[in-house]
């Protein structure tokens, strides 16, 4: 596809099926994080996107088309894998990409440097100490050095997601996967993550983010791919244009459904009695 | 009530206390032996093969289902014969002991690892860790946690049921107890009640730790 060395993350005409299901959840499809950039992945409930996530890192095998990092491929899809598990992608090939999920992924019997310091000191072999200065380092900009020594049950649910984030950013991962990382959290907690993933973004961190929050998305994409039933519905390299000014009709759908109005009164000033012929 | 001094006679509590070790040293042998053959049978339980699973399955069915008083018998008296074992009722105690706390605790060990949640593995996979590693920092730690109050509730009831090996003629705490009231039955005709009051006192004494430990672990590790 790209003679010049394409640099970032390369999704191409990905097939995947679930065992006895009878139609694929992807039938082929493709796109590119370019590195430095953010792609946001938004859609209904149901349609895909979590999935996507987790071919990218590997925890779902992939029946067709491949995923490659800055040209070098790490899954090409085979039919009838549909129930390999996990793929063989060797630890190396994985610490190039980075996760983060909804929740409750940190270690419980490790303390929060100790789930931050684990895989670069087991996996990476780097000095214990050095680690651990970069740890405190992550955690000083995430705003929880103070928390070093907590267990997780001790962290409330944004400071936890905060952690995962240190947990993934320790191994330097090319590409961020982000899978809805505030849906499982209280309101006042969502800002205080996305902040943080904001800071990334400024930062140059590719990440592939899927998201419920679409004022976050606006704000922190510089590509927008909005994907329904496994199919691409709409991509943008404008997000402010695909929130403001859709092109497809399903698309303004679906964002209509975030759009809150209360339409109080008739222009006449009646109050409105609709609900009756709701039906 | 002065039937009270059949516990003062000489050699009454001596004998008891014997009794008391042949029964914590059946038990105590059975429990730790039990540990290691329990962890690798709840890993083979959760094998990715199928056969594998199923002959784990029968085993801790079998075990399960029959009276462990059978399971003493087939021991002591069907292997001997069978193939010439020369097993004596200490060990065939013990065998019978170990096969089914190790098929107990393997359970255990099966539900433990089989509840911690897959998004724990798949962390592990994501920031690189192998198959061993996982198993080891992530899993392991966890499951044991898990599993821990329950294994303590098994120990005492292998404890108590070390009880059965009488009936194999193993001389051990009730037996010990039975010999005593039968050698004094004229001189204190109501000692029976003293005697088993000891015996109960001695299981206690074994038992009770063991179900505060277990209570702790639970509370305190209830979290996490």
């Amino acid at each position: 596809m790209t003679e010049q060395q394409f640099r970032g993350l390369e999704v191409r005409d990905l097939v995947k099926k679930y065992p006895k299901a009878e139609r694929n959840v992807f039938d082929g499809i493709s796109f590119d994080v370019p590195k430095g950039q953010v792609l946001v992945i938004v859609g209904p409930s149901g349609s895909g996107k979590s999935t996507l996530l987790r071919t990218v890192a590997g925890l779902e095998p992939i029946q067709g088309g491949t995923i490659a990092l800055d040209g070098d491929v790490l899954e090409t899809g085979k039919p009838g894998t549909e129930k390999a598990g996990r793929s063989k992608r060797p630890s190396a090939l994985r610490t190039r990409i980075g996760m983060v999920f909804q929740s409750y992924d940190l270690f419980p019997n490790k303390t929060v440097l100790g789930n931050i310091t684990m895989a670069p000191v087991l996996v990476q072999k780097r000095k214990k100490a050095d680690v651990e200065a970069e740890a405190m380092a992550l955690l000083e900009r995430v705003g929880l050095a103070d928390r070093a020594d907590a267990k997780p049950h001790e962290l409330s649910g944004g400071q936890r997601q905060r952690v995962a984030i240190c947990r993934a950013l320790i191994l330097h991962p090319e590409v961020l996967l982000l899978d809805e990382i505030t849906a499982a959290l209280d309101p006042e907690m969502v800002r205080e993550v996305l902040d943080v993933v904001l800071d990334l973004a400024d930062d140059g961190q590719t990440m592939l983010i899927v998201t419920h929050e679409m004022q976050f998305a606006r704000a922190v994409a510089d590509r927008i791919v909005m994907i329904e039933d496994g199919r691409i519905v709409e991509r943008s390299t404008d997000p402010d244009e695909f929130f403001a000014h859709p092109k497809t009709e399903r698309a303004r759908e679906f964002l209509h459904t975030f759009e809150f109005e209360r339409r109080r009164k008739h222009e006449d000033g009646e109050p409105i009695r609709e609900f009756e012929d709701v039906d | 009530m002065s039937d009270f001094n059949i516990l003062l006679e000489p050699g009454v509590f001596p004998r008891l206390l014997n009794g008391l070790w042949v029964t914590v040293w059946i038990a105590g042998v059975s429990v730790l032996l039990s540990i290691p053959v329990g962890l690798v049978t709840g890993w083979l339980m959760t094998a990715k093969s199928r056969t594998i699973r199923a002959i784990m399955r029968v085993y801790l069915d079998f075990i399960r289902i029959m009276p462990q008083l059978a399971l003493l018998f087939i021991a002591f008296y069907g292997l001997a014969r069978l193939w010439n074992w020369n097993l004596d009722a200490t060990g065939a105690c013990v065998l019978v002991f170990v096969l089914w706390g190790g098929a107990e605790l393997g359970d255990l060990v099966r539900g433990a690892i089989q509840s911690i949640p897959a998004i724990q593995t798949e962390s592990a996979y994501v920031l690189g860790l192998t198959g061993p590693q996982t198993f080891a920092r992530v899993v392991l730690p966890q499951a044991i946690r898990r599993l821990l109050p329950a294994s303590v509730n098994l120990a005492t009831r292998i404890v108590k049921t070390t009880s059965l090996a009488v009936l194999l003629g193993v001389v051990e705490l009730i037996k010990v107890g039975q010999q005593i009231i039968d050698a004094n039955r004229f001189q204190y005709p109501s000692g029976t009640l003293w005697i088993y009051g000891v015996i109960f006192l001695m299981y206690f004494i074994v038992c009770w730790p063991l179900s505060v430990v277990a209570r702790y672990l639970e509370k305190e590790w209830a979290t996490a």
